[in-house]
């Protein structure tokens, strides 16, 4: 099933939809708003694309300074080259441990590998303790968008989710108690986990620090509580040094929900502190000492680097105003796209993970720019999803309908007289032929929308009519 | 796996683009004509609020999110007098399981954290904070009220500046804090008090 079958389904709904398209929309408008209080807004977007653009040439060596830092700040360093590797590597540190529970804060690359089905395999335990994220677990679906990941519930949804996972009154739903039932169940949980597994929003070379930014604080009280943290990074992350983090993090919240700074924006340089524990009778501490282990994962950057049209894309910083802004993502849905990522940097993403696949996503775009225009590090994603389609239809990914289509277009295309004879004998019938059959003809576009008036004449003939100019270009015309 | 390792740092030398002139620095933005207004405006979009008090009596003169005498159980980083230009400030005892702790986890019951700040961000109402012990951490978040202390002129900007006052070299743990625990996640409501504090005030103290 792909996008256009799948957007139907969404829309099937439409007061959702529409619920869906405002939601979204007012989030862009208070980014706009959060962006208009910051007078050097323009300058700073440049200084972004710049750093990114610089960084991407320099990621070998950042990467053996950001190592190197780390693991003198006591952190240990892991590397996989994929999504099955990151998974190993993970559960190898949880299984050596002996955790059997884990609180996980939001990350959409270990949501990107995979990674919850492989734990609970070995029987750990893993709670997403975000709580869109949590509300998603639970209902046995992916996030469906990148910072908001249950944006396409409503409050009864969720209510009746809280009723039956948590023994929440059945009829529930105002956000507040709600948050409260959540926040209840959670906390126990929190208190429990023997290892927290985070993300990483930047990772900065010249430190070896992490900066990993919430709202809800779980990924403080995830990292705070339990001795053994894991960060699994994406190589896309790295930054060269601490002052680009007051350009990214000016740019990042308020690109993303209109907040000018997270509630929570926390660096991490090696693994916690101890408490000093009393010594137990034998004299020895109970408790293992605070560990960081940081994954550094590829799972394809590396090829999306190798991609001159593409590699920009691995700026992105994932604040999700490309979603909020997009009128497809907005009135489509993020599960249409049946991706990790979805909307407009997804279906640059994704393509390139498994062209055949999601071929389709570059499609799920008007080009219309808007997602360009606010990208907080000047990505050409509009450029890009353009270039896919080329790239994709070259390389045999279209469907038989639209390649047929597309050959006897571009053939047409190539001969005027032959598109000029056909065009004005399609104008004859079209005129001819009741309002009704053409309405039926043109379907689905004419399902929310009224046919225009044929025009008589092409926009050719009237001007030649008017001017009274010799047809130029056909007496030029060889064919 | 060191395989892995040198495998990957082999693929992004062979991906490695054309090398790309450094950027240009903007210059930093200066302190706007009215920081504390500016800075009360952007905390309280976050959620949080600021107060006023002077250095030597504030437990008494801010406004506590729990009558004082009621709280059973609170964090305090001000217990002592501290040590160097922050001397003489007035002390807050910690109560019941801040008392005596031994591990993070004891804490969870903390009605109020008192933390003292290093400085604001006016452009954003964000204060930054390093905990002087993991205790101190796990009390930022497990705590239902959130009070930061934070000297009247130490207020920066914006992040540039921030980042300037800062080594990260130096630093095992630092955050900016801005506002309480919050979440928007079921139908974009606002909801102060996801996980940690529900309320969270700044105390710009003078001397």
């Amino acid at each position: 099933m792909g996008h256009v079958s799948r957007a139907r389904q969404f829309v099937s709904d439409e007061a959702r939809t529409k619920w869906h398209d405002e939601a979204l929309w007012s989030i862009r408008m208070n980014r706009d708003r959060a962006a208009d209080l910051v007078p050097d807004w323009e300058r700073l977007r440049t200084e972004a694309a710049s750093i990114k653009r610089n960084t991407l040439s320099r990621l070998p060596e950042l990467w053996r300074q950001f190592e190197k830092e780390a693991t003198r700040a006591g952190a240990v360093v892991h590397w996989a080259r994929d999504a099955d590797e990151h998974n190993r590597i993970v559960a190898g540190l949880l299984a050596e441990r002996g955790v059997e529970r884990v609180v996980k804060s939001k990350s959409m690359l270990t949501e990107e590998c995979g990674l919850n089905p492989v734990l609970e395999k070995l029987g750990i335990e893993v709670v997403d303790t975000d709580l869109g994220e949590r509300i998603v677990q639970l209902r046995h679906e992916p996030p469906s968008h990148i910072v908001m990941p249950a944006i396409h519930l409503r409050r009864e949804e969720v209510g009746a989710l809280f009723a039956r996972e948590m023994g929440s009154p059945p009829d529930l739903d105002d956000p507040d108690e709600l948050t409260a039932v959540a926040r209840r169940d959670l906390r126990e949980r929190f208190l429990s986990a023997q290892a927290g597994l985070t993300g990483v929003n930047f990772a900065v070379a010249d430190s070896g620090s992490l900066v990993v930014v919430t709202n809800e604080g779980n990924a403080d009280l995830g990292t705070a509580l339990p001795r053994l943290h894991i960060a699994s990074v994406g190589l896309e992350k790295i930054i060269p040094q601490q002052a680009d983090l007051a350009v990214f993090l000016r740019l990042l919240a308020r690109s993303a929900t209109g907040q000018p700074i997270s509630a929570y924006t926390s660096h991490f340089r090696g693994p916690r502190a101890a408490e000093v524990e009393p010594p137990n009778a034998k004299g020895e501490a109970e408790s293992r000492p605070p560990e960081l282990h940081i994954v550094v994962v590829d799972n394809g950057r590396s090829r999306l680097l190798a991609e001159p049209a593409f590699r920009e894309a691995l700026a992105c910083i994932r604040c999700g105003a490309c979603l909020n802004t997009c009128p497809v993502y907005r009135r489509s849905g993020g599960h249409s796209y049946g991706a990790t990522i979805p909307g407009p940097i997804g279906s640059v993403l994704e393509p390139s993970r498994d062209p055949a696949r999601h071929a389709e996503l570059p499609h799920a775009c008007s080009l219309c720019g808007s997602c360009s225009d606010v990208c907080p590090v000047k990505i050409p994603l509009h450029h890009q999803l353009l270039t896919w389609r080329a790239r994709l239809a070259e390389a045999g990914h279209h469907s038989k309908r639209r390649r047929i289509a597309f050959a006897l277009v571009g053939r047409l295309c190539l001969r005027p007289r032959t598109y000029r004879r056909l065009t004005r004998w399609g104008r004859r019938i079209a005129r001819a032929l009741p309002a009704s059959w053409l309405t039926r003809l043109a379907a689905p576009w004419t399902r929310e929308r009224a046919l225009p008036e044929i025009p008589a004449m092409s926009f050719r003939e009237l001007y030649r009519l008017r001017h009274d100019v010799p047809d130029v270009a056909s007496a030029e015309d060889p064919r | 796996m060191s395989g892995s390792r040198d495998a990957i740092f082999a693929r992004l030398e062979a991906a490695r683009p054309p090398a790309s002139a450094p950027p240009a620095r903007m210059p930093a933005p200066a302190m706007p004509a009215d920081p504390e207004a500016i800075l009360r405006a952007r905390l309280e979009f976050a959620g949080g609020r600021l107060q006023r008090a002077s250095r030597e009596n504030w437990p008494r003169e801010i406004e506590w999110p729990i009558e004082l005498a009621r709280v059973t159980h609170l964090y305090s980083a001000c217990s002592d007098d501290p040590v160097g230009p922050d001397r003489g400030g007035a002390t807050l005892p910690a109560r019941g399981v801040a008392e005596n702790p031994h591990r993070v986890h004891d804490l969870a019951p903390l009605e109020i954290c008192v933390l003292r700040g290093q400085f604001a961000v006016v452009e954003n109402g964000a204060v930054w904070q390093v905990p002087a012990t993991p205790l101190e951490r796990a009390a930022a978040v497990l705590a239902e009220h959130l009070i930061v202390l934070v000297d009247e002129q130490a207020l920066v900007a914006t992040l540039h500046q921030a980042y300037e006052r800062i080594d990260l070299r130096d630093l095992r743990f630092g955050w900016f804090l801005c506002g309480p625990s919050k979440t928007a996640d079921i139908e974009q409501a606002l909801v102060l008090g996801a996980h940690g504090p529900r309320t969270m005030s700044l105390v710009l103290t003078r001397d």
